[in-house]
């Protein structure tokens, strides 16, 4: 579904960031990517969403056989990914709902679906909210305006699961979570688990991975990938440090 | 009597109608004379620094034509709502507030020019303690040549109204407006004008408030038409009286637009609110000039101002000059200003959600834009702005 090759990244005219990453990610696999901070996890995140600010000066990723760098920010969530965001924006004044319904329908439009009518559209809304234990009001303000710390991340999978994407990239959707806000969050990532589906876990910590078992786990490091390995590999993390796997 | 050359051919076309009353006429006498003798603001004048005069001085306009349609709903007893030419004849004890002393000075050219030429215009008038709801509205469409509206909207107090005016038109005129608002004890007006005249078209509006003791006066423009427009408000407040003055201006091409507000604290305890909010794309200009002034003995005044702008290509511009006067000691006062471009990762947030570039960009401006009319009570009137801002939006 998505191999990403030698994936070289530098700032707008500054320093490298990537120093070639190497991924494969299949349908139905689920991947975690660990690392210390500015490894460069947001920076592969963004970039595989269409992040702009960065030169790729050498690679390729190729997703569903297209070159997905070569195409805009909203081709590729209409294609299929879906990026949820480590810092969420505040957007006051574009109610969330109403912000949902546009970008659901563009990308149904983009697939040539039928758009949702505003009934079909509230149907869906409800279910997936008390999945995720929003409350109604939330969705009536401007998007993640005045959410707190967590209702933003909840936000974020709210957003997935209404998308239902074919590749979904958390960066550290799991940071700044309380336990029981943690395992609403990990039950909504496990819902979208499916063959036909593949998940990019951006993570700190073993404690997401306790809920949502990865089948590969990568660590990240000053811009490559240093190791891959099973869900063990996270365990030996958790015990020896990034310094124990040789970071 | 010496006469400016730019104001010599507003000299020719000005015909005394016999059939006027005699305090009418002096007064047009008065006011043409002091106009003349004016001439235009000059650009060395502060508050017309940043408005070019040039296309009205290079071409004169003949007086014109324009179609007045006011729309009243269910009005209530106790309320006057007419055409400036019907209430010279029919209430001329009402229609005499809308020329004042300031007309005859000339200090305010356009507004003298204004009272020498007016041929009609509207008027509101409630009496104490009454009601109006829904909001009345006026549809002004004008033809061509200059056309000057004399308007004039007196709430007795404790009474309370809502009126929305609508400019719009075709083809190479100018309009020319001058509204008079007086809000009684414990009165409050809505104000709401959308300037929507057509692209060749000069507007001028200028409004000027006299409020008593806990009046309330909101006032709400959105410009979006005319090649040149200037929006003038001019508020003196109560003893405890609230103003919230909002704004907003779209504008495209080579438009130029200027909002010029002058707030006036003389008594003590007012409170006033300014946001304006401007998005300028292509070659176009704005400039928002606020002066907030706080006299002597206007202590506990609370008043907060703020202008931002979105600068959406290159070759648009904005002129913002806060100005605040302040004589007394117990204040509040704060001004804020700010330019800037849509926030990338704004946009890039919404792109990420599958949203396409241009649709995402329309949905930031109209939320920015917005903003300035969240304080408006009636959703639907909140609707219609919104409309109004989308269509512009859309026809980019
Ligand atoms: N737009 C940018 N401009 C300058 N430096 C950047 C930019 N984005 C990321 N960086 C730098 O790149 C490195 C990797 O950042 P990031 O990808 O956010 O790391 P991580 O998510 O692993 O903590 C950091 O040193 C960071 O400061
Ligand atoms: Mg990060």
């Amino acid at each position: 579904m998505l191999e990403i090759k030698n994936l070289h990244a530098s700032v707008d005219g500054g320093r490298e960031i990537l120093k070639g990453v190497s991924l494969t990610v299949r349908a139905g696999e689920v991947h975690a990517i660990m690392g210390p901070n500015g490894s460069g996890k947001s920076t592969l995140a963004g970039i595989l969403a269409g992040r702009d600010g960065y030169d790729i000066t050498r690679g390729s990723v190729i997703y569903d056989g297209r070159d997905l760098l070569a195409m805009s920010p909203e081709d590729r969530a209409r294609a299929g990914i879906f990026l949820a965001f480590q810092y969420p924006v505040e957007i006051p004044g574009v109610n969330n709902m109403y912000f949902l319904r546009v970008a659901l329908n563009a990308g149904r439009k983009a697939r040539g679906e039928p758009e949702l009518d505003a009934g079909q559209f509230l149907k869906t809304v409800r279910n997936k909210l008390k999945l995720l234990e929003i409350d109604d009001d939330l969705l009536q303000r401007g998007v993640n305006v005045g959410f707190s710390g967590g209702e933003k991340k909840r936000n974020e999978i709210f957003q997935m699961a209404m998308l239902e994407p074919r590749l979904a990239i958390l960066d550290e959707t799991d940071s700044g979570l309380d336990i029981d806000a943690l395992r609403v969050v990990a039950n909504g990532i496990n819902r979208l688990r499916a063959p036909n589906r593949a998940i990019v876990m951006i993570t700190h910590y073993q404690r997401l991975l306790d809920h949502v078992a990865p089948d590969f786990v990568h660590v990240l490091s000053e811009g490559r990938i240093v190791r891959s390995g099973d869900k063990s590999l996270a365990a030996e993390l958790e015990k020896t440090g990034y310094a124990g796997v040789g970071v | 009597m010496a006469v400016k050359t730019e104001a010599a051919p507003y000299l020719d076309v000005f015909r005394p109608n016999a059939g006027e009353p005699a305090w009418l006429r002096d007064a047009r006498a008065k006011a043409r004379d002091a106009f003349v003798a004016r001439g235009f603001p000059s650009r060395r004048d502060e508050a017309w620094r940043f408005t070019n005069l040039r296309p009205l001085a290079d071409k004169p306009f003949e007086p014109g034509h324009g179609k007045l349609e006011l729309k009243p709903g269910s009005l209530p007893k106790g309320a006057w709502f007419a055409s400036m030419a019907r209430t010279l004849i029919e209430k001329p004890e009402i229609a005499r507030r809308a020329i004042g002393e300031s007309d005859l000075a000339g200090g305010q050219p356009f507004a003298s020019l204004n009272a020498a030429m007016f041929a009609d215009g509207f008027v509101l008038a409630l009496d104490e303690g009454v009601t109006l709801d829904p909001p009345v509205e006026i549809v002004h469409s004008a033809g061509d040549g200059s056309i000057n509206l004399r308007n004039l909207i007196v709430l007795a107090p404790s009474s309370r109204a809502t009126i929305v005016e609508r400019y719009c038109g075709e083809g190479a005129y100018w309009t020319n407006t001058v509204t008079t608002v007086s809000v009684g004890a414990g009165a409050s007006l809505t104000h709401v004008k959308v300037q929507d005249e057509g692209p060749e078209a000069i507007h001028f509006g200028m409004v000027r408030a006299a409020l008593e003791p806990a009046a309330t006066y909101r006032n709400f423009g959105l410009t979006l038409g005319a090649n040149l427009s200037r929006q003038d408000v001019q508020v003196a407040h109560g003893i405890g009286s609230i103003v919230d003055l909002a704004g907003a201006y779209l504008q495209r091409g080579d438009q130029d637009t200027t909002n010029a507000v002058v707030v006036d604290h003389a008594a003590p305890g007012a409170t006033t609110r300014e946001l304006f909010k401007g998005v300028l794309d292509k070659r176009s200009h704005g400039a928002f000039l606020g002066t907030i002034r706080v006299r002597e003995g206007a202590q506990k005044t609370d008043a907060k101002q703020t202008s931002r702008a979105l600068l959406l290509s290159d070759r648009a511009s904005v002129d913002t000059k806060p100005e605040l006067e302040i004589l007394a000691d117990d204040v509040k006062c704060a001004h804020g200003a700010a330019v800037g471009d849509l926030d990338k990762d704004t946009l890039f947030y919404l792109r990420a959600r599958g949203i396409g570039i241009d649709e995402a960009r329309r949905m930031l401006i109209e939320a920015f834009v917005l903003e300035a009319f969240e304080t408006v009570e009636q959703p639907e009137l909140r609707g219609h702005l919104a409309a109004r801002v989308r269509v512009w939006l859309e026809a980019a």
